[in-house]
């Protein structure tokens, strides 16, 4: 298992490194689809041997059903967005977007951000745990700025900024938490390490320890874009390469929650459980209410499904933050769907800016007509995203709605409902303009897009619909492991 | 110690009056050398290794590099400098005042009773002050600057609640500011090639 891990972390600093040395365009190719395959099976039988031998630890590195949720997220998006960055970076090269230099760069970093997030998600030891997401910040940072031009420096100065002050705030969080469990067992070893503030979790000071969870929710919180201090999530969103921004918003903004969820899990112990319960669902019902405005007027096609981003992190926090059984069961599957809806969504929008030249939604017109694939496989994966039966988000939202109504919070469940409502409405409105009104009068050249993009995107939205019509057995028992361990179990 | 506190605390005053990106920059070197020198001097109260390494770490990245590499960039952008910050120079400075006043509050209500209180509110006042910065700053220099205060601050909230956090983790946060520093020089160094100004409040076309 420790062989797995390591290899995990391994094998993308590898691809990266052999990349930035190529030559060719085609070899450049071969390693990252290799090399993101072999990522993706060793994440599968890590997850695999979670399922069959529970949780495993071992020095700094440690895994157990909760981050196998994750490990899922990540391996399905490593795969997809490898697949459809070939034939994106391709068409960018074609487009003289792009130097062959610059192609390098990317894989190199593309290789890298994936590598901070997997060691997100393995490490045991909270501190390292910090590291690692800020290095997902700094790694993301130069592909956000990729094309180095006016907007671009812009998002990533802002995202660069925004994210290390709140991340800052995380590790002032952090190093209370660690004051706190020094008055219990002095300094050890064992100084942040995850299992033992687990083990001790009741013996905290609480006062000490609810300051701490309050700057690491709203430290790892900016870096989940939760509002208000998501101003960087829509910026960095729509001016990173496409496939990017699906990992950005699927993966990255999961790999946030993430955090927020084992440190949740430690001081859930000692602090009076109304007292998180008010402070999550508030920060996810805000999420919700400012992205409603942003989606119904908006003029920008990815920054239209970054702010829904925003939307789903802000359910999934409301989903944690009820902390009931189900309402976790429905917010860590919403964690897996959202990922899989918004990167296919975002890898989408990839191939009509690049077709259109422009991601202005009112330039984007009749795209079921243009380009009859993919205008179907975009109208299906709005579909998803909004909720709407018979795909997987539909059950997610459906799961942590009826939670709601559960626990007797009506009003809360049904002022949610209202808001989502808003929501699909705006989705709808522009989705409909976008696929269905009259073609453009100039020509649109639509080639056909690249091979290995649409195996990315079948794959992708076939996933969607899988999922939402049922969930295999091994998946449902890993996410009620993950909820168990997630109550404190 | 008190003598490192009370300098830490001139010198986070000072940045809110600066105009000269240049100067800004000595001055977080002189702050990072005092950080280090903290550092250094608890390790001999503990008489701890990782404490000595750490000191050495922190002068070697943010005494060394990280200003090295800053200044180098200063060179280059000559005709910058904060000239009229968001917030003017004098209110900045009554407002740090003021933090200070307000990390002595909290330190006294959050951790009554801690035995390094000088030491602790200082940080609180950098961290608060270094937000300050990178609020009310045009220039992307002094934004750096302000970022470096505001770490150097939770850092010295770090050594002084829990004498630092085991070398590991601080080995990976040394690394990350380290990164980060580099990266937002990077960023600056193409602001300035593709001819814009590094007047940050100028980047505004992204909305809504």
């Amino acid at each position: 298992m420790r062989e797995l891990l390591l290899l995990a972390l391994f094998i993308p600093i590898l691809t990266g490194l052999i990349s930035m040395f190529l030559v060719k365009t085609v070899s450049i190719k071969i390693v990252n689809l290799s090399g993101s395959i072999l990522t993706c099976f060793v994440l599968s039988s890590i997850i695999y041997r979670i399922g069959v031998q529970g949780a495993f630890c071992s020095d700094m590195l440690y895994v157990d059903d909760l981050s196998a949720v994750l490990l899922s997220v990540v391996a399905v998006l490593t795969v997809t967005s490898m697949f459809f960055s070939i034939s994106y970076m391709e068409k960018e090269l074609l487009d003289g977007h792009i130097t062959f230099k610059m192609l390098r760069r990317y894989y190199g970093l593309l290789n890298l951000f994936i590598f901070t997030m997997i060691s997100v998600l393995i490490v045991e030891n909270l501190g390292l745990m910090w590291v690692s997401v800020e290095a997902t910040t700094l790694a993301s940072a130069l592909l956000v700025a990729f094309y180095f031009n006016h907007s671009a420096l812009e998002a990533a100065w802002k995202y660069v900024m925004v994210c290390t002050v709140g991340i800052c705030l995380a590790l002032l969080g952090t190093i209370l938490l660690y004051y706190a469990q020094v008055n219990v067992v002095g300094t050890g070893v064992q100084a942040l390490s995850w299992l033992e503030l687990k083990g001790i979790g009741y013996q905290l000071d609480p006062a000490i320890t609810k300051l701490a969870f309050i700057f690491i929710l709203i430290g790892y919180g900016t870096k989940a874009g939760l509002a208000p201090m998501h101003t960087w999530l829509p910026d960095a969103h729509s001016q990173a390469p496409s496939p990017v921004s699906g990992l950005l918003s699927g993966a990255l903004l999961s790999c946030a929650i993430y955090v927020i969820i084992r440190n949740l899990i430690v001081v859930q112990q000692i602090l009076n459980g109304e007292f998180l319960q008010y402070l999550l669902i508030s920060f996810g019902v805000f999420s919700i209410g400012i992205a409603l405005p942003f989606i119904l007027v908006q003029h920008d096609i990815k920054r239209l499904l970054a702010y829904s981003s925003m939307e789903h992190m802000g359910i999934v926090i409301l989903g944690i933050g009820l902390f009931t059984p189900l309402a976790i069961y429905g917010a860590l599957l919403h964690i897996i769907n959202h990922a899989i809806a918004k990167s296919a969504l975002f890898y989408l929008a990839g191939v009509i800016t690049q077709e259109y030249k422009t991601k202005s939604i009112m330039r984007i017109k009749g795209l079921i007509s243009t380009m009859p694939l993919i205008g179907t496989l975009f109208m299906m994966a709005i579909l998803a995203i909004t909720g709407t039966p018979p795909f997987n988000i539909f059950i997610s939202k459906f799961t942590i709605i009826w939670a709601f109504f559960n626990e007797g919070r009506f009003i809360l469940g049904a002022g949610v409902l209202l808001l989502l409502a808003g929501i699909f409405a705006g989705m709808m409105y522009y989705c409909l303009a976008i696929l269905f009104s009259r073609k453009p009068k100039h020509k649109v050249f639509s080639r056909n897009v690249g091979k290995p993009a649409l195996v990315s995107l079948i794959l992708s939205t076939s996933l969607l619909v899988v999922l939402g019509l049922f969930i295999p057995s091994w998946l449902n028992h890993i996410l009620h492991k993950a909820v168990r361990i997630v109550m404190g179990g | 110690m008190n003598l490192l506190i009370i300098i830490l605390l001139i010198t986070s005053l000072l940045l809110t009056r600066v105009a000269l990106l240049k100067t800004a920059v000595n001055i977080i070197l002189i702050q990072s050398f005092m950080v280090a020198l903290a550092c250094g001097i608890e390790g001999m109260e503990a008489g701890e290794l990782h404490m000595y390494i750490a000191a050495i770490l922190t002068a070697i990245i943010k005494v060394g590099i990280i200003p090295y590499a800053l200044l180098n960039m200063v060179e280059k952008l000559q005709y910058e400098k904060e000239d009229h910050p968001i917030l003017t120079v004098d209110a900045s400075s009554i407002v740090a005042c003021i933090a200070i006043v307000l990390a002595y509050g909290l330190i006294d209500q959050a951790l009554p009773g801690a035995d390094s209180r000088d030491a602790l509110a200082t940080a609180v006042a950098m961290t608060l002050i270094g937000l300050l910065l990178i609020m009310t700053r045009r220039q992307a220099i002094m934004q750096i600057v302000g970022l470096i205060t505001m770490e150097n601050g939770i850092y010295l909230v770090g050594l002084s609640v829990t004498k630092g956090l085991p070398l590991i983790i601080e080995m990976g946060i040394f690394f990350d500011v380290l990164v980060a520093v580099v990266v937002l020089v990077i960023l600056t160094r193409r602001l300035k090639l593709s001819g814009m100004s590094t007047d940050i409040s100028r980047l505004k076309k992204l909305k809504g």
